[in-house]
């Protein structure tokens, strides 16, 4: 319980106000009633100002879910201002949150409205914003009710949605309906050719033209379209580099984490079913979906990703997925265990592509140091997981953004259609 | 490993620095008026030092011993011609600026209306100054009656029963 207590400011001019009027008057010394004349009106206006009511202060944040980048305001509630003149607030300083104004202290005369902090995460995951301090202040600064500590609030930032399309298709689709050309014929609108009349065909297909210049009924074929099954599988068992937010440098989760946003919407715009596996010590699975609230999901469940030392790659993945899915694996591919089960996706039928998300690093200070030779020995024995995987006819490519994936799911749509021929 | 002094706490705004150094200035600024006369380093030292230390933390309780000193240092001299004026006002100035910065943490920048609204209350606390300055020239105290000095040390005696009955912190 907070009550209102006299400031440092009235308690200072009370002693020179009533030491002034007791020297001066008592003792009889003339100076000093001068000199204490002022302070003794400013200890009487601070003293009369004392409030009578105790307030309850908390605050309300605008958004519990944003992007990272994006900003939300914190507003401040006192359900009793009457005689409060002055409200200060100062924000605690929450890692990758920054807040307006910079240091998150702010105050302002109660008739000019009440003080707001505004915040904006800068990485993506589970943050806590707001833990602050407010105290209020009296007329002529005499009282201040707190400094009292005001709670937490939770904040789900999701990750960033980086600029991402393709003009790519998946190589098997296998749904009903989408947006991707099927190999079979349908009832889509992708012109595929025109052939002779059949029993059963719809009159609305007849290519009038080329029927009354050849003397025959001729119908426009089209291919099916259709959607379909695409797997994220994101590699949550480390972080390597140092994270700077969406305005620094990126650490190896935060590549991943924002490339299977970025593809998750994406696919999930296009029509695909996406499902999402994360592959970390509390690992999640988000069964296949589509639709703008499955991809809300899938965003949540990267929000929070994860990373713990002690965390053991596992020997398979376990995905469900058939034949005709595309997994996508987002992975700086650090584990041979996880190279080893990305494999038996691929000897399962599934499209593998591995995209890399170690990304740009320098090699910084000693190369001689234990640490730096670590570094490269770990870095040789990648790239040489990544060659073996993509000798085994798994695509691996870098994670850049748009257009990342469209060569490599060209060559594996190429390869679908190709003839496959079984040895009994 | 080496370990650094930071001086200025990171965050501080230019305005609160400005203030801060205004604030260790007034106190120092209403001793040098006594110049030429030069006073005892056994009050310039703790006037220079708790200015200093009152600058850096406005809610302290060395700026009222620096206040204080100043004030005790003319009453001690009896010195009753222009020069209290202009040490009244940088003391009322010194204590109008700690007031402004107290309002919180040295991140917090200084609000432009909260500073117009305190210049305004300096200039009303000023009023005293002049009139008490006249009253103290111009009458005389041994024509006055008894009981008036009976009267205005009873009432004093009062105010301070009032002050430090309302002061006092309430029991939570």
């Amino acid at each position: 319980m907070t009550s209102w207590r006299p400031t440092p400011s009235l308690v200072r001019v009370c002693l020179l106000g009533s030491g002034g009027l007791v020297g001066g008057l008592v003792v009889g010394l003339d100076v000093l009633v001068v000199l204490a004349a002022p302070f003794v009106v400013l200890g009487a206006l601070g003293l009369v100002g004392r409030p009578r009511l105790n307030p309850a202060v908390h605050t309300l944040i605008d958004h519990h879910r944003l992007h990272e980048g994006q900003g939300t305001a914190s507003r401040l509630v006192v359900d009793a201002l009457t005689d409060v003149e002055h409200v200060t607030r100062v924000a605690s300083a929450a890692p990758h949150v920054v807040t307006r104004p910079a240091y998150g202290a702010c105050g302002s005369l109660v008739r000019n409205g009440l003080p707001t902090v505004e915040y904006s995460p800068r990485r993506w995951g589970r943050r806590s914003i707001g833990p602050e301090r407010v105290a209020l202040t009296s007329a002529w600064a005499g009282w201040r009710w707190g400094p009292i500590d005001v709670p937490e609030h939770a904040l789900v930032v999701l990750p960033q949605t980086a600029p991402y399309d393709s003009t790519a298709e998946v190589p098997q689709p296998d749904g009903l309906v989408g947006r991707h050309r099927s190999r079979q014929l349908g009832s889509g609108t992708d012109f595929e050719g025109i052939r002779r009349f059949a029993t059963g065909d719809r009159l609305k297909r007849i290519n009038w033209p080329v029927s009354l210049r050849t003397g025959e009924l001729h119908v426009i074929t089209t291919r099916a379209e259709q959607d379909a099954g695409v797997w994220l599988v994101v590699d949550g068992l480390r972080d390597i580099g140092v994270s700077g937010g969406i305005d620094g440098a990126a650490s190896t989760l935060d590549l991943t984490v924002r490339a299977a946003a970025a593809l998750a919407e994406h696919h999930v715009r296009s029509g695909d079913r996406v499902g999402l596996l994360v592959v970390a010590t509390e690992g999640s699975r988000v069964p296949l979906g589509s639709g703008r609230r499955h991809l809300q999901k899938l965003q949540g469940t990267l929000a929070r990703v994860r990373t713990e030392v002690r965390s053991i790659p596992p020997e398979r993945l376990d995905l469900g997925a058939n034949a005709g899915s595309v997994v996508y694996v987002l992975s700086p591919m650090l584990f041979a265990p996880l190279v080893t089960a990305t494999v038996s996706l691929q000897r399962g039928g599934a499209s593998v592509v591995v995209i890399d998300t170690l990304g740009e690093r320098e090699q910084r200070g000693d190369r001689l140091a234990l640490s730096s030779l670590a570094a490269r020995m770990q870095k040789i024995e990648r790239d040489a997981r990544l060659e073996g995987l993509a000798a085994l006819g798994c695509p691996v490519v870098p994670w850049r953004g748009p257009g990342t994936l469209d060569t490599v799911l060209q060559q594996l749509k190429q390869r679908a259609r190709a003839p496959k021929v079984r040895v009994l | 490993m080496t370990t650094r002094w930071r001086i200025l706490s990171p965050g501080l705004t230019r305005s609160g620095l400005m203030l801060r150094a205004l604030l260790a200035a007034l106190p120092c600024a209403a001793l040098a008026l006594a110049l030429p006369e030069v006073p005892h380093w056994a009050v310039v030292v703790p006037v220079v030092a708790c200015s200093g230390w009152w600058a850096h933390t406005p809610d302290h309780l060395t700026g009222a011993v620096a206040l204080m000193l100043v004030v005790g240092w003319w009453t001690v001299h009896d010195v009753l011609d222009w020069r209290i004026l202009a040490v009244g006002v940088l003391l009322v100035a010194a204590h109008v600026v700690a007031t402004l910065l107290s309002y919180g943490p040295a991140t917090l920048a200084v609000d432009p209306r909260l500073a117009l609204l305190w210049l305004r209350r300096g200039l009303v606390a000023l009023v005293p100054l002049p009139i008490t300055y006249a009253a103290v020239q111009g009458l005389d105290a041994d024509l006055a009656p008894s009981w008036l000095w009976m009267t205005a040390a009873v009432g004093t005696a009062a105010l301070l029963v009032v002050t430090v009955g309302v002061t006092r912190a309430e029991p939570e």
